[in-house]
C-alpha cells in the first residue's frame, strides 16, 4: 500500500511558544499520527517518501 | 558425611566436562535447558496478539511477529493466531493462502514471516570482532508442501547476511528446527542502539531475483540482493492449499537448542508493550481530558513501559481530537480547546501505539 501524509501546523495551545510546529506528521491512508522521531520507523518511512520527491499536503 | 573430590565431570562420550570445579570452590557449568532470560525472542509462543487475531493485510498481527511480502500481484493470505499447536504449547501463527499467485511468484517476488531483534539485545553477541558468539535458534513449524525453505539473518548496521536452510519433511505435522549462526568475525557489526539489530527472516516463497546467490550457504557474507532468499526452493504462493504455521520461537547464546523458555504472560506482554501497547479502554470511556488553564484541557496517557522509541498511533475521542504535544517514549498527551465551564467532557474512546522496528 502507498501511503501519503499531511503536515500539521503549528501549535495554537496556551502556554506553548508561537509558531512551534507539532511534532506530528499525518498518514492520510490509516490516520496515523507520526511522531519527528528518527528512530520511529513510520517516520524513516516518511522520510524516504520525501527523499523520493514526494511532498506532503500542507496543514489546513 | 563425606565429600567427593574431583575436577570436573563429563560424559564418557563427550570431549569436555559438563562440570568444572575450581581451586576457590565455585564451579561452572553446561546447563542446557531451564536457565532463565535465555530467549532474546519476544513472545516465541504467539501468545500475545494485540493488533487482533486475524489479518489480511501485510504487517504485523501477533506481537513482534510480521509478515514480509514484496512484489506479488493476485497473491492473498490470511494471518492468524491459531489454537493449533504442538505439544507444549497453545497457539502458533498461521499463514494461509487465500489467492494463489497466477503462474506462482515471479522472479522480484517473495513471501515470509520476519521478526526482528532490537541491535542493543543482541549487541553482546559482539559481531564484527573476533570474539563473536555463536547463537542458535529454534522453532516448531508445520507446513502443507514438504521441501527447503530458507530462512535467513541479515544484520543492517553492518549489512551483513546468513543464509540457511531447513526441511520440511511431512506435511501437515509439526517439526522442530534448529539452525546454529557461528559468530561474524567480520563487518562492522551491531550497534548498540535501539535501532535494527537482527533480522530473522523465514521464506515461503521466492523468485529468483532474491536466489541466485553463488554463495555457500551458512555462512556470514556482505548483502547482496541474489542471496536475500537463497536456499528458498519451497513457493507457498502456488495454490490455496497451501499453509505455513510458526511457534516455539527462539534464540539464544550458545549452540545447543535448549527448551524452549516459556516466560509468565504479564512478563511476555510487557515486554511487546515497548514496541506496541494497546491500551484496552473499557466501555469505550479512556482517560479524560483535565483542565489546565482556562480555555483549555490536557489528556495524558502513560504507557505502562518505556517504548522503544516516541510511538506513532491511532487515537478516537469520543468528540474533536486534542492536538499532540511534546511526544515521548514513555506518555502520551495532548491539549483541546475546551472551557473550564464546559459541560460536556472530553476523553479517549481507544488508543494504540506503535514503536516497531
Amino acid at each position: 500500500m502507498t501511503y501519503t501524509y499531511k503536515l500539521l501546523g503549528n501549535h495554537t495551545g496556551p502556554g506553548i511558544p508561537a509558531n512551534t510546529p507539532i511534532d506530528y506528521v499525518l498518514r492520510k491512508e490509516d490516520n496515523l499520527m507520526i511522531p519527528k522521531d528518527k528512530a520511529n520507523t513510520d517516520y524513516q518511512e516518511y522520510l524516504a517518501w520525501v527523499a523520493e520527491g514526494n511532498t506532503a499536503e500542507e496543514a489546513d | 558425611m563425606s565429600t567427593l573430590k574431583v575436577d570436573g565431570i563429563r560424559s564418557n562420550s563427550a570431549t569436555s566436562d559438563a562440570i568444572t570445579l575450581a581451586s576457590d570452590g565455585t564451579c561452572t557449568a553446561n546447563i542446557t535447558n531451564n536457565l532463565s532470560n535465555r530467549n532474546i525472542i519476544i513472545n516465541g509462543a504467539m501468545q500475545v496478539a494485540q493488533r487482533g487475531t486475524s489479518t489480511t493485510t501485510n504487517g504485523y498481527l501477533i506481537d513482534r511477529f510480521r509478515s514480509n511480502l514484496g512484489g506479488l500481484d493476485q497473491f492473498a493470505f490470511t494471518m492468524s493466531q491459531s489454537s493449533d499447536a504442538p505439544t507444549g504449547f497453545r497457539r502458533s501463527l498461521k499463514f494461509d493462502v487465500t489467492t494463489a499467485e497466477t503462474g506462482g511468484i515471479g522472479s522480484d517476488e517473495y513471501a515470509g514471516l520476519r521478526y526482528i531483534i532490537e541491535a542493543q539485545d543482541v549487541a553482546h553477541l559482539l559481531h564484527g570482532t573476533s570474539a563473536a558468539k555463536t547463537f542458535t535458534l529454534s522453532f516448531y513449524a508445520k507446513a502443507y508442501q514438504t521441501g527447503t525453505y530458507a530462512v535467513n539473518f541479515y544484520v543492517g548496521d553492518s549489512a551483513r547476511i546468513y543464509n540457511a536452510t531447513y526441511t520440511i519433511n511431512q506435511s501437515a505435522t509439526w517439526e522442530k528446527k534448529t539452525i546454529t549462526v557461528v559468530g561474524d568475525t567480520g563487518g562492522s557489526g551491531i550497534n548498540l542502539d535501539n535501532g535494527h539489530g537482527i533480522y530473522i527472516n523465514w521464506f515461503l516463497g521466492s523468485g529468483t531475483d532474491y536466489t541466485s546467490s553463488s554463495s555457500a550457504l551458512n555462512q556470514w557474507s556482505n548483502y547482496q540482493d541474489a542471496s536475500w532468499a537463497h536456499g528458498q526452493v519451497v513457493d507457498i504462493t502456488s495454490s490455496t492449499n497451501n499453509y505455513f504455521q510458526l511457534t516455539g520461537v527462539q534464540l539464544e547464546v550458545g549452540s545447543v537448542a535448549t527448551d524452549f523458555e516459556h516466560r509468565p504472560f504479564g512478563q511476555e506482554l510487557a515486554l511487546c508493550q515497548r514496541y506496541c501497547y494497546n491500551h484496552e479502554i473499557q466501555g469505550s470511556i479512556g482517560p479524560y481530558a483535565m483542565q489546565y488553564e482556562a480555555s483549555h484541557k490536557f489528556v495524558h496517557d502513560f504507557f505502562p513501559v518505556t517504548m522503544r522509541a516516541q510511538p506513532s498511533y491511532t487515537i478516537t475521542y469520543n468528540t474533536s481530537s486534542p492536538t499532540p504535544y511534546y511526544p515521548s517514549s514513555t506518555h502520551f498527551k495532548a491539549y483541546v480547546n475546551s472551557a473550564y465551564n464546559a459541560t460536556s467532557t472530553i476523553y479517549m474512546s481507544s488508543a494504540i501505539y506503535f514503536a516497531e522496528l
